[in-house]
């Protein structure tokens, strides 16, 4: 106990060498603490969000298995809407999502970037001629997994509503604009090919839309205005499904399922399965959509982790040959000490409890003030992560080119990448850097012991002498 | 009745084949104050540092109670049957003049309240005030610190004292004090007390006086016998 006590004398004693010590061991707390709270909050928003777009189950053509078994277009097995729908009457699931979308093309509202006003025609893979699709009228089962107005970036403006209604419809303001529609005006839009529907619609809402004119600039160079922004006509799913379509052939049809729990994604395979899908189709969840959203975070946690790595490695080295010096600089204390018959393992227990207290001091301080600082370094680095998965991502993405000709948008039900963390220093990560601090007196307290051990007071005295 | 015993000691420094002494016998009883004369680096502190337990003679047997100190624990030698002064003092610098008695007190087993007490009453023995007592060693004179290194070195009621050169920085007035301390610890007190000296004053108060030279131990006559 006297040790334990004369080591506690010892920190006010050797107070300007003790200040060192201390100085560095709160640095090192300091920095850990805001590594170790950002990488494990990191890490739990990473989980958090696995569990909420993990959920989030695939049904699509395996083009990949598909190309590697030498199956053509033509060999491809096909599935129709009612097997979607079948599909998602499943009890492992908590929802499905079902969109569509379908180029159409109007005589009376022209598209944003049309310089043509319409008058553009293509050839259709039959080889008729018809008026190229200027508008891309879009269904989905909930509005809610609309991500662009669930971000924000689309906003229906006052006055209006979201369409509810199988003869209601929402359009951009640019648009609205151009063609001086205002909300309850009637537009009018038809399909391509002479057998296709069309659409009467009364405009509910009108959106403000800030989200990229185009995913890709090639769609606009190319002239595919109806894959514009701008140009959508978002409709209700029942809606757009309302003109009788049983197969997907020249619309896109999508869907989306969302299971109660992202580990029985194997057990929702092997129900699709029993149900008729075919191999030829992957039942799967959005790895890259998951990797997109939480990139920024797992490069922050990965930041934090080697920042870490570095601090601990070069603190335990400052801390190691301080606490070397420090011994040597009190050779003589230690020999008067032993000289006097103190035993080195009482000197040992001396020197640790003097570099834990000193450790318990800075642990006090350094996670107080590691909860400060770890916010702002948070958001500068998650800043620099979104940044650079932003640059990363820029002319990729947009529409995926199926082996069918049809197209595959991404920008519908797609999440976006967290720009947003909330550090927290909780019990667990606090035991963590409590953990650490106590490792490094630890060590630092071992450097002077494995040095007094050589230290025979007579040699001591002798050389003082 | 003897306390220690050299028996055919020899010692040479780690290295050297040359020994400072060899095959020495003597024999220190409780009740006696013993003075070891000699020039410097004849070897009084390293028979002084065989006595306390400090080093281990290369040859021959110290023993202390019949134990051979080579077997015994000398940490705890030191810290309960002997009391060392230094000729350097090795007080702890960095402690106060009270500390560095009742540290002593602690590392030997003692316990309790009244140690405090005890050291002042010590310190006040060798001429320390209370006042003095708190101050840190540095800001104490020469001779207050040797006279701390002498009341650190009775903190723990030791049977042996070994003191090597322990007036030296003290003036006449005091070093009488001292050696009357010293006196008064052998006849009174019991206890072996072992000086090594240049003095003439302290051989006086000595019962047995043995010179060294050239690693050779002779006993002369003192003036009490």
């Amino acid at each position: 106990m006297y040790a334990i006590f004369n080591a506690m004398k010892n920190l006010v004693r050797n107070l300007g060498r003790n200040i060192l010590l201390a100085s560095v061991t709160l640095a090192v707390i300091i920095c850990v603490s805001a590594a170790l709270a950002i990488g494990n909050t990191s890490e739990k928003m990473i989980e958090d969000t696995r569990l909420q777009i993990g959920s989030k189950v695939s049904i699509s053509l395996d083009l990949m298995a598909t190309h590697e078994q030498g199956q053509g277009p033509d060999n491809l097995a096909s599935i129709g809407i009612e097997d979607y729908l079948s599909y998602g009457e499943s009890d492992y699931l908590d929802k499905s999502v079902f969109s569509v979308q379908i180029p159409m093309y109007s005589s009376t509202v022209f598209a944003v970037d049309d310089e043509t006003k319409g008058q553009k025609e293509w050839q259709n893979q039959d080889g008729s001629v018809a008026k190229a699709p200027t508008l891309m009228l879009v269904g989905n089962s909930d509005a809610e997994t609309l991500s662009e107005f669930a971000s924000g970036e689309r906003e229906i403006l006052p006055g209006g509503k979201m369409p509810e209604e199988l003869n209601e419809c929402a359009i951009s303001s640019d648009l609205a604009e151009l063609n001086n529609i205002s909300v309850g005006d009637p537009i009018s839009i038809q399909g391509q090919s002479q057998s296709a529907p069309n659409y009467e619609l009364i405009v509910s809402g009108i959106y403000s839309d800030k989200t990229a004119a185009y995913a890709s600039p090639m769609y606009q160079f190319q002239g595919l205005v109806h894959l514009g922004q701008r140009n959508q006509v978002i409709a209700t799913y029942d809606a757009v499904m309302s003109k009788g379509y049983e197969t997907d052939e020249g619309i896109d049809f999508q869907s989306q399922y969302y299971l109660k729990d992202p580990r029985e994604l194997d057990k929702f395979e092997a129900e699709v399965r029993s149900k008729g899908l075919p191999r030829d189709y992957s039942v799967s969840i959005n790895q890259e959509e998951l990797d997109k959203v939480t990139g920024p975070l797992a490069g922050m946690r990965g930041a934090s982790s080697t920042f870490m790595a570095v601090i601990l490695s070069l603190g335990g080295l400052a801390l190691a040959l301080i606490s070397y010096l420090a011994v040597k600089e009190r050779k003589y204390e230690i020999g008067a000490l032993r000289a006097m018959g103190m035993e080195k393992a009482m000197i040992s227990l001396c020197l640790l409890s003097e570099s834990v207290a000193i450790t318990i001091v800075c642990l006090a301080l350094g996670l107080f003030a590691g909860r400060a600082v770890s916010q702002p370094i948070a958001d500068s680095l998650l800043a620099g992560q979104v940044s650079a998965s932003q640059a990363q991502s820029a002319g990729g993405g947009g529409k995926i080119l199926m082996a069918n000709g049809k197209t595959q948008t991404s920008g519908v039900n797609s999440y976006t990448p967290i720009s947003e963390i909330e550090v927290a220093l909780n019990a667990g990560t606090m035991v963590q850097i409590a953990v650490l601090a106590l490792a490094l007196a630890l060590l630092s307290g071992m450097v002077g012991i494995v040095s007094i051990a050589k230290y025979e007071p007579l040699k001591i005295l002798r050389e003082r002498g | 009745m003897s306390v220690l015993e050299l028996e055919n000691v020899s010692y040479a420094y780690e290295g050297s084949s040359k020994a400072v002494f060899s095959d020495v016998t003597l024999s220190f009883e409780a009740g006696k104050a013993y003075a070891i004369a000699g020039k410097s680096g004849s070897g009084k502190s390293t028979l002084l540092h065989l006595l306390g337990g400090l080093d281990v003679a290369t040859r021959g047997r110290v023993s202390y109670g019949g134990e051979s100190l080579a077997d015994m624990n000398r940490n705890r030698y030191r810290a309960r049957n002997a009391g060392i002064i230094f000729q350097g003092l090795n007080l702890l610098t960095n402690a106060s003049a009270l500390e560095n008695i009742v540290l002593s007190m602690r590392i030997s087993g003692m316990k309790g309240p009244g140690l405090k007490a005890k050291a002042l009453e010590l310190l006040a023995r060798v001429g320390i005030s209370p006042e003095k007592a708190s101050r840190k060693i540095l800001k104490l004179s020469g001779g207050e610190q040797q006279r701390i290194a002498i009341a650190r070195a009775l903190a723990h009621n030791p049977d042996l004292i070994a003191a090597d050169e322990p007036t030296g920085n003290l003036d006449k007035d005091t070093e009488y004090k001292i050696l009357k301390i010293f006196e008064d610890l052998a006849h009174k007190e019991g206890k072996c007390v072992i000086i090594a000296t240049h003095s003439k004053r302290v051989t006086a108060i000595a019962d047995e006086i043995w010179t060294v030279d050239k690693g050779v131990f002779r006993s002369v006559p003192t003036k009490r016998n």
